[in-house]
C-alpha cells in the first residue's frame, strides 16, 4: 500500500503529461482532484492503521539491501494532510493559469508524490531524492506567473537557497555513508548507536539537517520563503506554507530520532532547536507585523509559526510533539484559506497591498471577508479550534513556551486581523503609498486568464473546506488521541528500529500523552485571541507607523541573493557550534 | 547589507563549516578498508539477480524507488521548464527568419556521418545497460545528442520537421508512466533472471533501463526545444 500511495500521483502526473493536450480542462481538473483524493484516503487509512503499529514495506521486497518505507501515524498523517491540501488547491485553481494548460496539474501531482514519498520513506538517500523532487517542482510552480518579472526573482531565490541546502544535505549523507556504510535510517542508527559522537558524526548531522532546515525556513535560512510566497500563485502558497515547510521540520526531527539519537544526546539538540526556533519565531513575528504586502505578511506568519513548532517539538517530549502535529494541521487549513482569499483579491483588484485595498474588499456582504477574518481568528488560537488546541497542548512542554506562544499568536494573528479589517471593512487610518524601500503588493497581474465576474463557487467551496478542516482539528477527540499516540510512537526509537529491521509487529506505546482542552488551555487560547485583537486595534490606530518593520531587520530582507547565501552559511555554522561545542 | 558585511558573515560561517568538514574528513575510515556492509550485501544481491552490471542492479532493482524519484525529478524539471518558457502573450515569431541559416559544409558532413553512429551508440547503451557500463540515463542523453546533430547539419528547420514535438511529449509521459506503474506494484523484479552476462538476463532491469532511456532522450529533446524556440523564433515586445 505504501509504494502505491507514492507512485499513484506520479503515475497520474506522467499520464496527464502524455494525454493532457487532448483533454478538456474540466476533465484534467477532475482527474487531478480525484487522484489527490484517492491518495488522501489511502494515506489516511494507513495513518489510522499505523496507530496500532507501524506499516513497513521494503521496496521491491529487498529486505536488508533495498529501501525501507515506514509509515507511522505522524508520517502518514502528514502525507494525508499534503493530499487533502492538494485537493483543496486543485478545487480552488479550476480557473487558474489557463495558458499553462495541464502542465500545472502535472506539476501539482508530482509535488504531491514527492511529499508523500518524503513523509513515508525510512531511507535517508531516498528521503533526499523526494526532497529534491519537492524542490524541483516547487521552483517551477513558484515561477508560474511568467508575465510578472518578480516571479522569476522569487523562484530564483527559492531555487538557489534550497539547492545550496540540498548540496549540504548530500554532503552530510556522504559523510554518514562513509562512516557507517549504510543509507537506510534504521541501519545507520543501529551502526551509530552507543558510539561517541565525534566530529564526523556531528558534521554528518549538521550537514544533513542544513537542507531540511532551509526547507523548514528556520532563521537565518528563512529568507527565500517570503520572496517565494510573494510571487507564487495562491494554490501553490497553500501547499508551500501549509505542508512543505512543516515537512522540513518533520524530516529533521525524524532523521535525528532514528539515525542520531543513539549518539548525540537529546539535551544537545534540544538546545539547538530551542535557540533556532525562538530566533525564527522572533524574526517571523516582527517582520509579519510590519508587512503591508498581504502575501508576505502571511509568509512571515508561517515563518513565526514554524519557529514555534521547532522550539516545541525540539524538546523531544511526546506532549509537545502531539500538540505540534495538531497545530500543523490547524495552521495548514487556516493559512491555506488566507492565501486563497489573497488570490481572490489579486484577481479582482490586481493588488495585494493593504494600503491600496483599504476598504475595497467588499464589506460584510462579501463571503471572502468572513473567510479571511475567521481564518485570522483561528490562527490566533481561538478555542476550541485546531490551531488553538495545537498551541495549548504544545505549550505544556516548558515553562517559557506559553509566553512565547502567546506573543507569536498575538502579533501574527493581530497583523492578519488588522489587514483583514482594513481591507474588507475599511477600518483604521489610511496608509500612504509605500516608500520606495518598502515591499509593495500593488500593480500585480491576476492569476486567472480573465477577471472573474463573480467568485466561482468552486473557489469558495475550497476555502470553506480548508477552514472547516482547520476548525475540526480542534474538536475531534479521535484526532487528538491519534496525535498523542503518533507522538509517543515517533519518539519510540527502539520500537521503530525493531519494526523496520525485523518486520516484527509493533508494540503500542507504553505511555500516551493526554491531548485535549483543559481549563487553563481555554484561558490561554482566549488570552491569545484577546491579545491579537488588541494588537490589531493598536496597529489600525497607528496607521503608517503600525506597518513598518524594524529598520535593521528590514535591511536584511531586501531580496539580495548574496545576503541570503551568506546567512545560510552563518545559520549552518551556528547549528554546528550549538551541537559541536559540547561534544567535540 | 554592504559588501563588507556580507563577506564577513559568509566568511565566518564558511570558516566554521570548513573546520568542521576537515575534522570530519580526518575522522573517516581510511581508504581500502574491508568494512563495507552495503557493498557486500549489494554485490551478492546483484549476482543473485544475474545482473552483470552491479550499478544497474542497484539503480533499477535494489534501489529502484530512488530511480523512480529521479525520473520524476527529470520529468518535473522538463515540465517546469516548458511551463516557465511558454510564450508570453506579447511574444511572437521573429519578423526576420533566423531559422534557416547557411551551413558550413564541413560541419554538415561530420554531422551527417555522426548522426546514425550516435543514435546507434545510444541504443547500444540502452540495450546493454544491465551488462556493461552505461544504461538508460546515459543512453537517453546520447540519443538526444544524436538527434540534435540535425540542427548542426540541416539547421533549425530540418530539426523542426523531423521532430514532431508532441510525439516526444507522449513518449516522455508514457515511458515515465510505465515506470511509475511498476512503482505502484512496488517495483518487484518478477521476470525470470536468466544467466548472468546474457542479453536476456536480470529480469526487469533491462526493461526499466530502456524505459528510462526513452524518457530521458525525449525529455532532453523537449527541454532543448523550449530553449531553441525562445532563442531563435520568438521576440518579445519589451
Amino acid at each position: 500500500m505504501l509504494p502505491a500511495a507514492i507512485a499513484l500521483p506520479l503515475l497520474a502526473g506522467a499520464l496527464l503529461l502524455a494525454v493532457g493536450r487532448h483533454l478538456p480542462r474540466l476533465l484534467a481538473d477532475s482527474a487531478a482532484l480525484l487522484i489527490a483524493a484517492a491518495v488522501a484516503v489511502l494515506t489516511g487509512l494507513v495513518a489510522i492503521e499505523a496507530t496500532g503499529g507501524r506499516l513497513v514495506t521494503w521496496a521491491g521486497t529487498w529486505r536488508p539491501v533495498g529501501i525501507v518505507l515506514v509509515a507511522d501515524p505522524l508520517g502518514a498523517g502528514l502525507a494525508c494532510l499534503a493530499a487533502l491540501l492538494t485537493c483543496c488547491a486543485m478545487l480552488y485553481s479550476r480557473r487558474y493559469l489557463e495558458d499553462a494548460g495541464t502542465h500545472f496539474h502535472v506539476l501539482m501531482l508530482l509535488f504531491l508524490g514527492g511529499m508523500t514519498g518524503f513523509a513515508l520513506t525510512g531511507d535517508l538517500f531516498n528521503m533526499f531524492v523526494f526532497f529534491e523532487l519537492m524542490g524541483a517542482v516547487a521552483y517551477a510552480l513558484t515561477g508560474m506567473r511568467i508575465e510578472e518579472p518578480g516571479s522569476v526573482q522569487g523562484a530564483f531565490n527559492f531555487a538557489v537557497i534550497n539547492s545550496l541546502g540540498a548540496y549540504l544535505t548530500l554532503a552530510g549523507i556522504a559523510l554518514l555513508y562513509a562512516r557507517t556504510g549504510e543509507l537506510g535510517m534504521p541501519q545507520a542508527g543501529v551502526a551509530l548507536a552507543g558510539h561517541r559522537a565525534d566530529a564526523t558524526v556531528v558534521a554528518a548531522f549538521v550537514f544533513v539537517a542544513a537542507g531540511l532546515l532551509v526547507k523548514a525556513a528556520v532563521a537565518p535560512m528563512h529568507f527565500w520563503l517570503a520572496d517565494a510566497h510573494a510571487v507564487a500563485p495562491a494554490p501553490v502558497c497553500m501547499l508551500l506554507s501549509g505542508v512543505m515547510v512543516e515537512l522540513g521540520l518533520y524530516g529533521v526531527l525524524r532523521v535525528y530520532q532514528v539515525v542520531f539519537a543513539g549518539t548525540i544526546p537529546q539535551a544537545v539538540v534540544t538546545r539547538a532547536w530551542v535557540v533556532l526556533g525562538l530566533l525564527t519565531a522572533l524574526v517571523g513575528s516582527l517582520m509579519c507585523a510590519g508587512q503591508r504586502h498581504l502575501k508576505r505578511l502571511l509568509a512571515y506568519s508561517t515563518i513565526a509559526h514554524g519557529g514555534l513548532f521547532l522550539a516545541a517539538a525540539g524538546l523531544g517530549a511526546a506532549g509537545p510533539i502531539a500538540g505540534v502535529a495538531l497545530g500543523v494541521a490547524g495552521h495548514a487549513g487556516a493559512k491555506g484559506a488566507l492565501f486563497g482569499v489573497c488570490g481572490l483579491l489579486l484577481d479582482r483588484h490586481h493588488s495585494v497591498d493593504e494600503g491600496e485595498l483599504h476598504g475595497r474588499g467588499g464589506g460584510w456582504r462579501e463571503p471572502s471577508c468572513w473567510l479571511f477574518l475567521a481564518a485570522g481568528l483561528l490562527l490566533t488560537g481561538l478555542p476550541p479550534f485546531g490551531p488553538g488546541l495545537g498551541k495549548v497542548v504544545a505549550e505544556e512542554g516548558a515553562w517559557w513556551l506559553p509566553a512565547v506562544s502567546l506573543l507569536v499568536s498575538s502579533i501574527t494573528g493581530g497583523a492578519v486581523l488588522r489587514a483583514g479589517l482594513r481591507v474588507f471593512l475599511g477600518w483604521g487610518r489610511r496608509l500612504p503609498p509605500p516608500r520606495p524601500d518598502q515591499t509593495y503588493g500593488g500593480d500585480e497581474s491576476p492569476e486567472t486568464e480573465e477577471p472573474l465576474p463573480r467568485t466561482p463557487k468552486s473557489m469558495l467551496a475550497a476555502l470553506a473546506l480548508l477552514l472547516a478542516g482547520s476548525a475540526a482539528a480542534g474538536v475531534t477527540p479521535r484526532l487528538a488521541e491519534w496525535a498523542g499516540r503518533g507522538a509517543a510512537m515517533f519518539l519510540d526509537r527502539g520500537d521503530y528500529l525493531r519494526q523496520a529491521l525485523t518486520g516484527a509487529a509493533g508494540h503500542p506505546p507504553a505511555t500516551v500523552p493526554e491531548v485535549g482542552w483543559t481549563t487553563s488551555g481555554v484561558l490561554l487560547g482566549l488570552l491569545a485571541t484577546a491579545g491579537a485583537l488588541a494588537v490589531a486595534a493598536l496597529q489600525l490606530r497607528a496607521g503608517e507607523a503600525g506597518v513598518s518593520e524594524p529598520g535593521p531587520l528590514r535591511r536584511l530582507h531586501l531580496g539580495h541573493i548574496g545576503d541570503y547565501v551568506a546567512w545560510l552559511f552563518a545559520g549552518v555554522a551556528t547549528l554546528a557550534v550549538l551541537i559541536g561545542s559540547s561534544l567535540i | 547589507m554592504s559588501r563588507r558585511a556580507r563577506q564577513a558573515v559568509f566568511g565566518t560561517g564558511a570558516a566554521v563549516l570548513a573546520v568542521l568538514f576537515a575534522l570530519a574528513a580526518a575522522g573517516l575510515p581510511p581508504f581500502g578498508g574491508d568494512q563495507h556492509p552495503y557493498r557486500d550485501r549489494a554485490v551478492a544481491a546483484a549476482l543473485h539477480q544475474a545482473t552483470a552490471n552491479v550499478v544497474a542492479s542497484l539503480t533499477f532493482d535494489l534501489r529502484g524507488l530512488d530511480t523512480l524519484g529521479e525520473e520524476m525529478i527529470l520529468l518535473g524539471s522538463v515540465v517546469g521548464a516548458v511551463a516557465l518558457l511558454r510564450p508570453r502573450p506579447d511574444e511572437k515569431p521573429h519578423a526576420d527568419d533566423k531559422t534557416s541559416r547557411p551551413q558550413q559544409d564541413a560541419v554538415a558532413l561530420i554531422s551527417y556521418v555522426f548522426l546514425p553512429l550516435t543514435l546507434l551508440l545510444g541504443f547500444d547503451l540502452l540495450v546493454h545497460g544491465h551488462l556493461t557500463p552505461g544504461g538508460g540515463f546515459q543512453g537517453g542523453v546520447v540519443l538526444a545528442t544524436g538527434l540534435h546533430l540535425l540542427y548542426l547539419s540541416g539547421g533549425y528547420d530540418a530539426l523542426r520537421r523531423l521532430r514532431p514535438l508532441a510525439w516526444y511529449e507522449w513518449v516522455e509521459g508514457l515511458t515515465t508512466a510505465a515506470f511509475a506503474l511498476a512503482g505502484t506494484a512496488n517495483l518487484v523484479n518478477f521476470l525470470p533472471h536468466g544467466r548472468v552476462q546474457q542479453l536476456f538476463s536480470a529480469g526487469t532491469v533491462p526493461i526499466l533501463n530502456i524505459l528510462v532511456g526513452f524518457a530521458v532522450g525525449a525529455g532532453a529533446v523537449v527541454l532543448l526545444a523550449q530553449f531553441l524556440t525562445q532563442a531563435i523564433t520568438l521576440e518579445g515586445e519589451g
